[in-house]
């Protein structure tokens, strides 16, 4: 019935792209879904709500861009800078967005976080960034949880973090 | 990097219940990190698909698989031939494993193939033939009420799958002394429980045992369920569950893990399904579909005599949770408001649709939907406030209500008080009365409360036990495991016990690991339900941690050689009080522990029996530990040129007793909002002849960031439970439970205009806006 991460049959190509920073080669299906790729290199984090393009849990960033991995084949990605959700911290550190989610308790069971934070990381950097902002950038991303307010609230204050240069998250 | 994460290894010398912390185990969620039932994967795992029934009602002739069996890479087809002839079910006996002699809804699952990929068992499933003398179906509740309709069950010939009457005090006195009787119907949607993660299993028979990875929040009811449906003894299943990316009532799933069981059996490898949007939203059981006819009596200050209710909900073709969902719809109300006398009549219809089930909520939030805008009529014809009649109705603390229930604490007033004042409601309301037909134009604006009020879990839920129990597992090593079986679905419980336990130990919750369930270990718990977990698990965990300072305070004495009573336990330190031996830390009494005893852990348990009693013959009787309670306040505005309405205010003050996380508490109420907001404005599982019509995210929407009101307000009121867990008791539904009332109040507020179906969609708006219909519910005629 759904596609999840499972490959046609089809002869499959192989692609390179920059995936959470490192250099990757991807052996893929032609019809295969960047979010089934990577899921399929175990970045589970990214996660599958509908597959159509309309819950944003499989968001990841694409030179920067958030897009539906879901909707996005990935040979697509071929060549291109690819940002799952385990790429947006380190090892050792939170990025400041997460920071800021944990801060906010900015999450419940989870399922849709990942795709929020990647689909929130970009307006961390704006220069100014205003409530409905925040709100209207995450029309595409629907939670069943929160309610949405310790998202928007998180990612208010990682902006604020951030421009103030008090980055890392300091509660 | 400091984070608030850092803050809670800190010891806290006030203690953990009480602050706002983040859940313990956020960071994997935010790392993507956390394994959920689709990111797991075990060693040759096979993939299936289940094989549906195209039609809604029909007699199966035959089901040939033989071409499914031939393609390459298909391990395993099963088929009712495969499963134990038995019928099994939580109220009811009419679920089957995979249908035998009749399909019953679109969507009945009569086959299923597991094979090496997904694609394969998709196209192996598509070559299943199944023959299907196809009947008479039926969809209406009404029609299949009817004489002379399609029988779904031979042994349920009225297509009544569950009757629940009830009778208290003297009704017809009620009514014959009443001043004003208000009688209307109204009704309430189908709805999606629309979790982001879809349902999944995975099924592996190894050495004799069916494993379930199921992310089940029911986990031991499931068993049951699940043993009896294979014809086994219990310890024959085991149960382990995964992270839950959701539930809100709905995953106890009757036969999708044993369909994988059954495969797995076959094929001799572990066995997952894993459903896409489309197939969880097209075949998914959705919060079943009420009609309630609801007549109050009262005396002309305001004062309830007595009332009437009659309600008619669909089960779908099997079963599933809804026969407890229709009783809550009938009788619950009579512990939020003192109707005095009651007669109350509930019937669960079978047709032919997808079987329907708890959601967040329980018939409740159904009922009150209705009554609470039936007391705003009552106030309104007889001039009195609506707060003010609410006021004087209520069930008071230390009252035993209608039924048996003993109201044990209810700050319920201040509630009432303090979100009036927050929401300045008389204020809002003096300044707009409702619009009259000729006002309703441009943008209108209204203001509506409602009361609402649940349950801290529900004695006739197991039949054997009520309460709960915890295992603390003490390691030489230091470390704290703590075992409960009561699954976290996101609300934070995981949290809550660590900071219970931490309190008890004297250690932070990071140090408290809460271990996930599996049936091989965790207590055989009641389960995540009815809004109980954090009441009974917490009672149980802080007994537990009672437990280990008991046995930590007995080996040092033994050790020491004193006197128990020269034992100290202060903050997780045993001190000598005659000064003659060094003090132990948590950590060196455990060490210590541990090589006087071979490496044992100490081993610590708690045991909750909580003081209710299973309901009599009448159900009368105390049924729940305590009870929450809330009083909310929204303000919509209504676009009468498009009948859009927004919600654009909300106020909500809570009596959850003491409440053991702010943070988490919050949560709980904001998501409850949302969800009523979905539910009141724009939800609604569209159906026709058995076929869901909207199943995906763009046609089922569910409120995104910008439906919802910015700014909302939420207070707990200073309140303790001497029935729960350091005075707390339950807030997951009652979070819920007041939403689509208030909102619905607000509407009239603006408009002038009752709204008796939900959802009170744009369409259905404007037409009651523009169309001059009356604004009586559409299934008013069918059930007077
Ligand atoms: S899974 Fe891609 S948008 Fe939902
Ligand atoms: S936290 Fe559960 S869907 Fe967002």
């Amino acid at each position: 019935m759904s596609h999840h991460q499972e490959p046609s049959g089809a002869p499959e190509v192989g692609i390179e792209l920059d995936l959470n920073g490192s250099p990757r080669t991807m052996i893929v299906d032609p019809v295969q879904s960047l979010a089934s790729a990577v899921r399929a290199e175990g970045l589970t984090g990214t996660k599958l709500g509908c597959e159509t393009g309309d819950c944003g849990a499989c968001a990841v960033l694409v030179d920067g861009v958030p897009m539906a991995s879901c909707l996005l084949p990935a040979v697509r990605a071929g060549g291109r800078r690819v940002t799952t959700v385990e790429g947006l911290g380190t090892a050792t550190e939170l990025s400041p967005l997460q920071a800021a989610f944990m801060r906010h308790n900015a999450s419940q069971c989870g399922y849709c976080i990942p795709g929020i934070l990647v689909a929130a990381s970009p307006l961390v950097d704006r220069d100014e960034l205003t409530r409905d902002d925040v709100v209207s950038e995450l029309t595409g991303n629907l939670c069943r949880c929160t309610g949405y307010e310790s998202i928007v609230d998180a990612v208010l204050d990682a902006h604020q973090q951030v421009r103030s240069g008090r980055t890392g998250g300091a509660a | 990097m400091t984070t608030t994460q850092d803050t809670i290894h800190e010891t806290a010398a006030q203690g953990w219940v009480g602050r706002g912390i983040p859940q313990v185990d956020i960071e994997a969620k935010l790392r993507g990190q956390t394994e959920y039932i689709g990111d797991l994967r075990l060693p040759n795992m096979a993939h299936a698909a289940i094989v549906r029934s195209t039609v809604a009602h029909g007699r199966i002739r035959g089901i040939d698989t033989s071409r499914a069996e031939r393609v390459p890479g298909v391990l395993a087809v099963a088929t009712a031939a495969d499963a134990p002839e038995v019928k099994f079910g939580p109220y009811t006996p009419d679920w089957e494993i995979l249908a035998r002699h009749k399909v019953r809804f679109i969507g009945d699952e009569v086959a299923a193939v597991a094979a090496i990929d997904e694609p394969t068992a998709r196209y192996a499933a598509s070559l299943v033939e199944v023959d299907v003398e196809e009947l008479p179906a039926v969809f209406d509740p009404f029609a299949a009420l009817a004489e002379g309709g399609p029988v779904i069950w031979d042994e349920y010939a009225d297509n009544v799958s569950t009757l629940f009457t009830i009778e208290r005090g003297d009704t017809r006195a009620a009514f014959d002394a009443a001043d004003l009787v208000v009688d209307d119907v109204y009704a309430t949607s189908r709805m999606y429980h629309a979790y982001l993660e879809p349902i999944g299993v995975i099924a592996h028979y190894v050495d004799g045992v069916h494993v379930l990875h199921v992310p089940s929040h029911i986990p031991y009811r499931a068993r049951q369920t699940y043993s009896a449906a294979l014809g086994l003894p219990l310890d024959k299943v085991r149960l382990v569950v995964p992270p839950i990316g959701g539930s809100f009532g709905a995953k106890y799933e009757m036969n999708t893990p044993l369909i994988a069981a059954l495969l797995s059996r076959k094929a001799g490898v572990p066995v997952r399904i894993l459903f896409g949007r489309d197939e969880d939203a097209a075949y998914h059981r959705p919060r079943p579909p009420f009609v309630f006819r609801n007549r109050i009596a009262v005396r002309a200050d305001g004062t309830f005599l007595g009332r009437e209710t009659d309600v008619v909900g669909i089960a779908g073709a099997r079963t599933y949770w809804s026969p407890a969902t229709v009783a809550t719809a009938v009788h619950r109300p009579d512990s939020l408001y003192n109707f005095n006398a009651m007669t109350g009549r509930g019937r669960l219809v079978y047709t032919n649709e997808s079987p329907t089930t708890a959601m967040r909520g329980f018939g409740n939030a159904e009922a009150l939907f209705g009554i609470e805008q039936m007391i705003d009529e009552i106030a309104e014809r007889l001039d009195i406030d609506p707060v003010e009649m609410r006021r004087r109705n209520i069930v008071q603390e230390g009252e035993t209500s209608l039924h048996g229930w003993y109201i044990s604490s209810s700050q319920l007033p201040a509630c009432i008080e303090r979100v009036s004042e927050m929401s300045g409601f008389a204020d809002r309301r003096r300044a707009r009365p409702p619009a009259t037909a000729g006002e309703r134009v441009g943008k209108l604006r209204g203001t509506g409360i409602a009361l609402g009020h649940h349950v801290s879990g529900y004695r006739p839920i197991l039949p054997d036990y009520d309460g709960s129990s915890a295992i603390l597992r003490l390691g030489p090593d230091g470390s704290i495991q703590l075992y409960v079986g009561e699954p976290d679905v996101g609300q934070g419980h995981v949290t809550v016990m660590a900071q219970l336990a931490a309190d008890e130990l004297g250690v932070a919750p990071a140090e408290v690991k809460v271990q996930g369930i599996d049936s091989a270990f965790s207590p055989a718990a009641v389960g995540t339900l009815a809004s109980r977990a954090a009441t009974m698990a917490g009672m149980a965990t802080v007994a537990a941690g009672a437990d280990a300072r008991r046995k930590l305070i007995a080996f040092a004495t033994e050790q020491w050689g004193v006197p128990e009573a020269a034992v100290s336990w202060q903050a997780g330190t045993l001190t000598d009080t005659t000064g003659a031996n060094e003090p132990f830390t948590l950590r060196q009494a455990l060490h210590r522990y541990g090589v006087v005893n071979c490496g044992l852990p100490l081993l610590a348990t708690g045991v909750h029996h909580p003081k209710t009693v299973m309901p009599d013959a009448t159900k009368y009787g105390n049924a729940s530990a305590a009870y929450p309670f809330a009083a909310h306040v929204a303000e919509v505005e209504v676009d009468c040129d498009t009948g859009q309405i927004s919600v654009v205010g909300y106020w909500a003050a809570h009596d959850s007793g003491t409440v053991l996380n702010p943070q988490t508490a919050r949560g709980q109420v904001l998501g409850g909002i949302a969800q009523g907001l979905g539910w009141a404005l724009m939800e609604d599982v569209i159906m026709s002849e058995g076929v869901v019509r909207n199943p995906n995210f763009l046609d089922y929407r569910i409120p995104g960031a910008g439906d919802m009101p910015a700014g909302v307000e939420v207070e707990f009121v200073d309140a303790y439970e001497p029935n729960g867990p350091r005075g707390a008791k339950s807030l997951g539904e009652v979070a819920l439970n007041p939403v689509v009332a208030a909102i619905a109040n607000a509407i009239y507020n603006a408009t002038g205009l009752r709204c008796k179906d939900l959802p009170i969609s744009p369409e259905r708006m404007w037409r009651y806006l523009h169309l001059g219909e009356p604004v009586e519910s559409s299934s008013a005629g069918a059930i007077r």
